[in-house]
């Protein structure tokens, strides 16, 4: 009993600090965001109760709410699915031990330990309407090289504004799959490299091509690892922030906001604490809710041969 | 357990030590006989070197008059974010440069003292009292209720910028008129440069070019239909107006990816002579000053009248900037008050101009030796007009101005909106605005029309 007690304490003082931090950095500010959801305050003034009011805001037609919400699928959709689908094709090639894997490994993942900011410092560099842009640059050398063919193409006005507000989303996806490919590349490799190889000398012997040992033996045994990284791509994707923040100079418009920006925009540009607190409840229920969905979907029943 | 009870003690012991240190620090003000006053100052182009200077002196000075002021200035380029919390919780600094602070916020929370005592008294190193020292328009931005709750340290005002260099080479000289400015656009933009820069990635940049339109197009009636947010004051045919020969300028003379350029790139894109022109506050000079190459000559002119326009083309797109104020909360608000009656006083505004390139909200507060070419050039500009004006709206709704004004501008400029839908949906946000309970409108003083000839 006397044993018993003396190691409830000893985990008690071990948890504590943890406990603590979380409750005074985490879970006291959530519960405050929460109640400022519920209030009109401009964070410098005196709040005032307004129920849902914030709530029924996001939800009213033409707010920029739903707009950035929608943006934020956009990104999900489309730079999600590219980063899957060549982290997949990527780790499956490194898998079969092409030549230079190693390097190949490397240079993947490389621009995942670079900070989001300079990642998005370095392609306004790249995307640049000005002589520093080398995408432009780049362009214009080609546009150049077919018109002396005689080919009037491409027939876009050069230097094309790819950091236009306008495109800006879509400027984004090259970046978000050039940074994220290699993380996803390395977790669904590391998955693979898991699989026995028996596996796959028992496919071959059957006669199996490497795209039905692809389908039928890696991509079911790598699933729970792929229901992760759709995790985390889902709540990277909800979570947006830096490059949009850095790309429009802290001015994102109608055209480029995310639920991250707009959030940040409302409490601290706007001082619209109550609207930006009811944005940050939404982004937490999605990420809480999309969290469960994938867990759910990860514990279904588990492929073995 | 033993090494868990040191580690308590231990802890104990550290916590008793760093709370004896803070009396220490706490205690060690109050014993001296020393007074501190804290000023914080926004560290943006103009740096805190200058104010760091007159900082120094004005200890010296006061020395000598047997006070020992001890003045704690720092900067910082977050300004705000440093100075929000400390408002929040009473704790401000005695002085506060103002930078992207809601400013009429903390004035109607009553967060703001005003100057007006302050501005009663003698000013420094000049006959008469502060007030009088401002040239006319300085102390309007921050004033209701009679009131005046920021001092300018800056005078600003809005410029077309030119290389004087290029143009003497090609023989263009500065238009007075608006035809002639299209003109001078299609003259430059037939030697091959692009005639206009623009910092598309800050559509906001161009409001003041438009706000300008305005008056020239409109008068200082349609500037004050806009202040004081009467309903309809952007369907105004002067307005509509002037949105129209903005779009026109942007969708013919805007350099090709300049919606995609940010304030530097579209700066260094004018200092190197790949645009002729750029649209933009005093601060350029200073802010390019480390980019402008050897014979670049920057000067400046007005935005030019309009032909058939009922406002005074003498009239600039300026008022005061920099602005200081006192926090309510502050400890020693009547020296905060102080050190800016010091600070922004004749004695110091000739040096301000030679280190910083600032030009004083003062009259003749300014050398013209002080200055540099391209700031000098700005001097005749103002010293050449009859008045300033200014435009309240953007810095009063916020959200207006985030979700409705400047992507507004950005697709009227693109040619994405038509003059007529751009001024409908101005209209229409500001109704949309003025229904929030908590919307701060402070009293507005309509500029007198006839003071500067001009008539409704």
């Amino acid at each position: 009993m006397n044993r018993d007690y003396g190691r409830s304490i000893f985990i008690a003082v071990f948890l504590a600090p943890a406990l603590v931090l979380f409750t005074a950095f985490v879970a006291l500010p959530g519960v405050r965001a929460l109640l400022y959801s519920l209030q009109r305050w401009d964070g410098l003034t005196e709040a005032r109760w307004v129920g849902l009011d914030n709530f029924a805001r996001l939800f009213r037609e033409g707010d920029l709410f739903l707009i950035a919400l929608g943006h934020n699928l956009f990104l999900l959709a489309v730079a999600g699915s590219l980063i899957l689908v060549l982290a997949l094709a990527f780790a499956a090639m490194l898998h079969r031990r092409i030549r230079g894997a190693g390097l190949f490994r490397v240079a993947f993942f490389f621009p995942n330990v670079i900070a989001a900011v300079a990642v998005a410092l370095l392609w306004i560099l790249l995307y640049s309407a000005t002589d520093f842009g080398v995408i432009n640059a780049a362009l214009g050398a080609f546009q150049r090289m077919c018109h002396s063919f005689g080919w009037d193409w491409p027939r876009v006005p050069l230097p094309f504004p790819f950091l236009d507000s306008r495109y800006l989303l879509y400027s984004l996806i090259p970046m978000m799959v050039w940074s994220a490919v290699g993380f996803y590349m390395v977790l669904f490799l590391a998955a693979m490299e898991g699989i026995p190889e028996e596996y796959y000398e028992a496919a071959k012997i059957d006669g199996a091509t490497p795209l039905q040992q692809f389908r039928h033996i890696t991509l079911p045994l790598i699933r729970e690892v792929f229901t992760v990284g759709v995790v985390f791509l889902v709540i990277t994707s909800l979570k947006f922030f830096d490059p949009i923040w850095v790309m429009e100079n802290q001015r994102p418009t109608r055209d480029s906001h995310v639920l991250t920006t707009l959030l940040y925009q409302k409490v601290f540009t706007e001082y619209n604490v109550g609207y930006g607190s009811a944005v940050a409840v939404m982004l937490f229920l999605l990420v809480f809710c999309a969290t469960l969905i994938s867990l759910k979907l990860s514990r279904a029943e588990r492929v073995e041969y | 357990m033993k090494i868990m009870c040191q580690y308590v003690v231990a802890l104990c012991c550290a916590a008793a030590l760093l709370s004896g240190c803070d009396a220490v620090r706490r205690s060690g003000g109050d014993a001296s006989e020393e007074v501190k006053v804290e000023v914080a100052v926004f560290e943006g182009g103009y740096g805190v070197h200058w104010h760091m200077g007159v900082a120094r002196r004005y200890e010296q000075e006061m020395a000598a008059q047997g006070r020992t002021v001890r003045v704690d200035l720092w900067g910082d380029p977050r300004l705000s974010e440093k100075i929000k919390p400390r408002v929040l919780r009473g704790d401000p600094p005695d002085l506060v440069l103002m930078h992207d602070l809601p400013l009429w916020l903390l004035i109607a929370a009553g967060k703001v003292l005003p100057f007006d005592d302050v501005l009663d008294q003698p000013a420094v190193g000049a006959d008469g009292r502060w007030r009088d020292l401002f040239m006319p328009g300085m102390l309007a931005t921050y004033r209701a209720d009679d009131r005046t709750f920021a001092v300018p340290s800056a005078v600003q005002a809005w410029a077309c910028w030119y290389d004087a260099r290029l143009f003497r080479r090609h023989g263009w000289t500065p238009p007075a008129t608006w035809a002639q400015f299209m003109a001078l656009c299609d003259s430059i933009q037939a030697t091959g440069i692009a005639p206009l820069a623009f910092q598309g990635k800050y559509p906001g940049y161009a409001w003041f070019t438009f706000i300008s339109l305005v008056q020239r197009c409109g008068g200082l009636a349609a500037i004050n239909r806009i202040n004081l947010m009467e309903e309809g004051a952007f369907r105004h045919p002067d307005v509509v107006w002037a949105a129209s020969l903005l779009q026109d300028m942007a969708r013919q003379h805007f350099q090709r990816g300049a919606m995609a350029m940010t304030h530097t790139e579209s700066q260094l894109q004018f200092v190197n002579n790949q645009a002729a022109l750029i649209f933009c506050g005093l601060w350029l000079h200073n802010e390019m000053k480390a980019s402008t190459p050897p014979g670049f000559e920057m000067r400046c002119f007005t935005v030019p009248a309009v032909e058939g326009g009922k406002g005074n083309p003498r009239l600039i797109n300026g008022a005061g900037s920099e602005f200081f104020f006192v926090p309510a909360d502050a400890r020693r608000p009547e020296e905060g008050f102080a050190f800016a009656r010091y600070m922004i006083s004749p004695r110091n505004a000739p040096e301000m101009g030679r280190a910083i390139g600032v030009l004083s909200p003062l009259h003749g507060g300014t050398p013209r030796e002080a200055l540099d070419p391209p700031l000098q050039s700005a001097m005749d500009m103002i010293d050449q007009a009859e008045g300033f004006f200014y435009e309240r709206t953007f810095e009063l709704l916020l959200e207006w101005t985030n979700q409705v004004m400047q992507p507004g501008l950005a697709a009227l400029l693109r040619g994405e909106l038509t003059p007529e839908a751009y001024c409908a949906a101005l209209d229409r946000g500001m109704a949309e605005a003025k229904k929030n309970p908590d919307l701060i409108i402070p009293v507005y003083t309509p500029f007198d029309l006839t003071q500067f000839g001009e008539t409704s």
